[in-house]
């Protein structure tokens, strides 16, 4: 990572970082929608009501809905039926009939369920299919969705994980609730007009910095400038743009989704107790250590926005630079099969 | 990652030749991970603003349920009916998704042994 000649600014970001947060805003994934045929409304032009979306991985199933309805009202609903549509009730199902959690970003839902399809199937799609959805349009189970899928609910939601993620980091929200309204919904925004420029308008305020330490460090080294370690643990005590460094940090936000479930949280130092850097292999052999063992070969692999994280890769990086729009690394795992092995 | 050691040091099982024993292990990881052991852990209630203060405030709560258990089991100790507003909040900074688990809570936000959940009438924290 190079490091910028002039002093940095507090909200001056290297290159690199601001390439990976880019790569990472426009990463998406292939959806296929489909009514429920049950469902169709009569008179509804049967063999177009499928719907094929090239999906933001940090976007949200409820944002994709103004886009289909309008396909369904042009293409396949005549107009009694469109008159009928409620997209408040309207509710998503995988081909399997596994109800989609819409407050998961969808990145994250194709890459579970990818995951979860080729374990199932005892293959390895080495090519990105469709995430295949059956759209429901009526009779939304409430009970296991637990939350209403409006836009609201979902804003609502995105903020709850936004402010988890800020307390997580520096045990408070002040960075959060120290953005004005306009800025907090600016967030949302972003997210809903798929704009990188207004979302990281108001993100780069609350999202940890990648510049290296000031002053009290020794200059970097050619190696990586990212391994000083930070003058003091405590961010309080040291006023300015590192007080919002990816190092500083208490704890990286990150989610390690199992196949099939469990979800996983603890908290993720960015540095370790031998002053060592927290990378990704360090993190996968103390949370799973039945699956990562430093002394054999792994058994499974882990997908970071679709993406093989190297194993060297550092909590800390990832937490800065590859974190989804709610701030949280998701680390989704998977079983190596033979075929795998090629990708290592 | 480790390199892969000559295959005369490694019993026969942990070859990549021999990918079913693998795969065998990985899903049994897979199934021991999945198990919800019994463990509980400390919750404490604690009212904000006018929501009323339960005479008991300490319980312990099965650590894999969902925070979605919790706020029921919030709703029949105060006696409330489901369309009544309850809002509920983890160390007075942010409401967890319903389906975030008391465990995954518990060792990210306990303080002194147990997790604070706060509860109000009113969106307190938005």
């Amino acid at each position: 990572m190079s490091t910028p000649r002039h002093a940095p600014s507090a909200f001056s970001t290297p290159a690199s970082t601001t390439l990976f947060r880019r790569l990472t805003w426009e990463g998406t994934v292939p959806l296929e929608v489909r009514v429920d045929s049950k469902e169709l409304p009569a008179n509804s032009d049967r063999g177009l009501e499928c719907y094929y979306i090239q999906a933001p991985r940090v976007s949200y199933l409820p944002l994709l809905v103004p886009e289909i309805k309008r396909f369904l009202m042009d293409v396949v609903f005549d107009e009694a039926a469109a008159r009928l549509i409620k997209e408040e009730d309207w509710w998503f199902e995988s081909e399997e009939g596994h109800l989609l959690k819409w407050h998961w970003p969808i990145g994250l839902i194709y890459d579970n369920h990818t995951i979860m399809s080729s374990a199932r199937l005892n293959s390895s799609a080495t090519e990105p299919a469709p995430l295949r959805l059956i759209l429901h349009l009526a009779s939304p189970p409430t009970e296991k969705l637990l939350l209403s899928p409006s836009t609201e609910a979902c804003k609502q939601a995105f903020m709850g994980q936004l402010k988890e993620a800020d307390f997580l980091r520096w045990g408070n929200t002040k960075r959060m609730t120290g953005l004005r309204k306009a800025e907090q919904d600016g967030l949302w925004e972003g997210i809903k007009e798929h704009n990188f420029e207004e979302y990281w308008r108001v993100a780069s305020k609350i999202t940890p910095t990648t510049t290296p330490m000031r002053s009290h460090s020794p200059p970097p080294s050619s190696s990586a400038s990212m391994h000083t370690r930070p003058p003091s643990a405590d961010p309080g005590s040291n006023p300015g743009p590192d007080r919002d460094g990816a190092y500083n940090v208490r704890s990286v936000p990150v989610r390690i989704y199992l196949p099939d479930g469990p979800v996983l949280q603890d908290l993720v130092p960015t540095m370790l107790d031998d002053g060592v850097a927290h990378t990704l292999s360090i993190f996968l052999t103390t949370h799973l250590p039945l699956l990562f063992s430093s002394d054999r070969e792994p058994l499974a692999y882990a997908l970071v926005q679709g993406v093989m994280v190297p194993p060297e890769a550092e909590m800390a990086w990832l937490g800065a630079c590859m974190a989804g729009a709610d701030g949280w690394v998701n680390v989704c795992i998977g079983l190596i099969r033979e075929e795998n092995l090629r990708f290592r | 990652m480790a390199g892969s050691p000559s295959p005369s040091s490694q019993p026969s099982a942990w070859t990549t030749h021999d990918d079913g024993a693998s795969m065998r292990e990985a899903q049994e990881a897979l199934e021991t991970y999945k198990k919800k052991d019994a463990v509980k852990v400390v919750v404490r209630f604690k009212a904000v603003g006018n929501a009323p203060i339960m005479k008991q405030n300490f319980y312990k709560i099965t650590a894999s349920n969902r925070f979605q258990a919790v706020i029921q089991f919030l709703r029949k100790e105060l006696g409330w009916k489901a369309g009544d507003p309850l809002f509920t909040y983890i160390n007075l900074a942010f409401s967890p998704a319903p389906d975030d688990t008391v465990s995954n809570l518990f060792k990210s936000f306990a303080t002194d042994g147990h997790l604070i959940v706060n509860y109000s009438t009113t969106a307190a924290w938005g």
